[in-house]
């Protein structure tokens, strides 16, 4: 027998947009036991959210107008060609570097340093912005361990460099090297609570005597700072162990 | 020089400093790097500004302009935007009020749904079956015909995730306005996609 509601619309729609607390929710669970009509209702609402929020997904699944990217990152374009000198970015498994040991790094190399690009750039395969759903990106940020090599493209490996945890989920820094090209690029992604994000790519020319090999030189202090501002604004902490970084990959990067 | 960048962009801007000429050169370094975060953060959520404006606009090439134009207005503007402070929101604010703007100024009363947009924007991407891509297509010319205020909080809430909280912050108004509007918004929408209404108005 269903008895007379006092469970108003707006609670039960409240309720399908995840907006009670649990024990509210587990009120309106067991009144809607009693009242079909109130389980069609919310059924019905969240249908329709469903609905709405795949009939305007178009724009997530496409790269940025160029007329936008062009407005936003100026200078994208010109660091593609820059032909600044080389520097290399530390190797698997590094930890987030003390300032100390930044500085340090900065000076060791500014003698053949002449200049360092640092603008955001949208390379071949990669933009700023939500990764795609069925990228290889995607899959190696959700599979790959930091430190292991993985072919990214002819000519190209990506390297996952380290996980942290951060704020708003957690955060992989990564490195794509192209040999071909003479390029590298270090790109950071983060969890948003709907996937992975791009947060930002920075791309680096090698210079001519540049022997791509696992004898780069240190980070410049910049390159670091750069991206690291990226990994403050996300509220990064300390570098995951790797038991810890296995763990999250196993739980598929899910918060907790 | 990494240590007095990252000094000077934790300081507060109201934190006086004296500047030697290398420190001079790392301000500029710095304001820089700020500049760059600033537009990076604004790229990665121009995907979810482009679904907010699809589902004001009703078309994408209203909403892509719409777009562009809530950027230029955000890099104007970007000193009243506050480090720490959520982009998301701010510059939702900002398309949702150039929209009502362009409404008022081109008198605008009902949303110009192309059928290009309408049946095919998607290109089968959300919808591999035709009778599903009808269905999307039936929701987007259902939003279209909901009255400003209550398309814009219905997009907030059931296509951007923000919860009503959020959105009543976003466009300034009362939570109990957020939840009145979207209430009167899905007692519109429900039945023209033939979903239940529940029984009690």
């Amino acid at each position: 027998m269903t008895h007379p509601s006092t469970i108003t619309k707006e609670q039960l729609a409240a309720f399908a947009d995840g907006e009670l607390s649990p024990e509210e929710a587990a009120a309106i669970v067991m009144h809607l036991a009693d009242h079909p009509d109130d389980q069609a209702y919310v059924d019905g609402v969240m249908a329709a959210n469903l609905a709405l929020a795949r009939a305007f997904a178009a724009p997530l699944q496409e790269p940025i107008p160029d007329c936008i990217a062009a407005m936003l990152l100026p200078e994208a374009g010109r660091s593609a060609g820059t032909t600044a000198n080389i520097v290399a970015f530390p190797k698997p498994n590094r930890t987030r570097l003390t300032f100390a040991a930044v500085v340090s790094a900065g000076l060791a190399v500014a003698a053949t340093v002449a200049a360092v690009a640092i603008y955001p750039t949208l390379g071949p395969n990669l933009s700023v912005g939500p990764v795609a759903g069925n990228s290889a990106l995607l899959k190696i940020l959700s599979e790959t361990a930091s430190g292991e090599a993985v072919p990214f493209g002819p000519g190209r490996e990506l390297t996952i460099l380290a996980s942290l945890p951060a704020k708003t989920g957690d955060c992989r820094e990564f490195e794509v090297v192209s040999t071909g090209q003479r390029q590298i690029q270090i790109g950071l992604a983060c969890q948003d609570g709907q996937g992975w994000v791009l947060d930002v790519l920075l791309a680096e020319t090698m210079a001519a005597d540049m022997v791509p090999s696992d004898t780069f030189a240190p980070a410049s202090g910049e390159d670091i700072g750069a991206l690291d501002l990226w990994l403050d604004r996300r509220g990064a902490g300390v570098v995951m162990t790797s038991s810890q970084e296995a763990e999250r990959i196993a739980a598929g990067w899910a918060q907790p | 020089m990494l240590n007095f960048l990252t000094e000077l962009w934790n300081r507060k801007p109201t934190e006086a400093l004296l500047f030697s000429k290398q420190q001079v050169k790392a301000t500029r370094m710095t304001d820089q790097f700020s500049e760059i975060a600033f537009r990076t953060e604004l790229v990665g959520i121009v995907p979810k500004l482009r679904r907010f404006a699809y589902s004001l606009c009703g078309n994408r090439q209203d909403a892509d302009d719409l777009v562009q134009g809530a950027c230029e207005k955000a890099l104007k503007n970007r000193d009243q935007f506050q480090d720490g402070g959520r982009m998301d929101s701010w510059m939702y604010r900002i398309v949702q009020n150039l929209w009502l703007d362009d409404r008022r100024r081109n008198k605008v009363r009902g949303t110009a749904i192309d059928p290009d947009d309408a049946y095919l924007s998607d290109e089968g991407k959300a919808a591999n079956l035709p009778e599903d891509r009808m269905m999307l297509a039936q929701v987007r010319t259902a939003m279209a015909a909901l009255p400003e205020g209550q398309r814009d909080v219905l997009a907030l809430v059931a296509i951007e995730g923000l919860s009503y909280k959020e959105a009543a912050e976003t466009l300034n108004v009362p939570v109990g306005t957020v939840m009145s509007r979207l209430s009167r918004a899905r007692e519109t929408l429900l039945p023209r996609l033939g979903l239940a209404e529940g029984r009690r108005q």
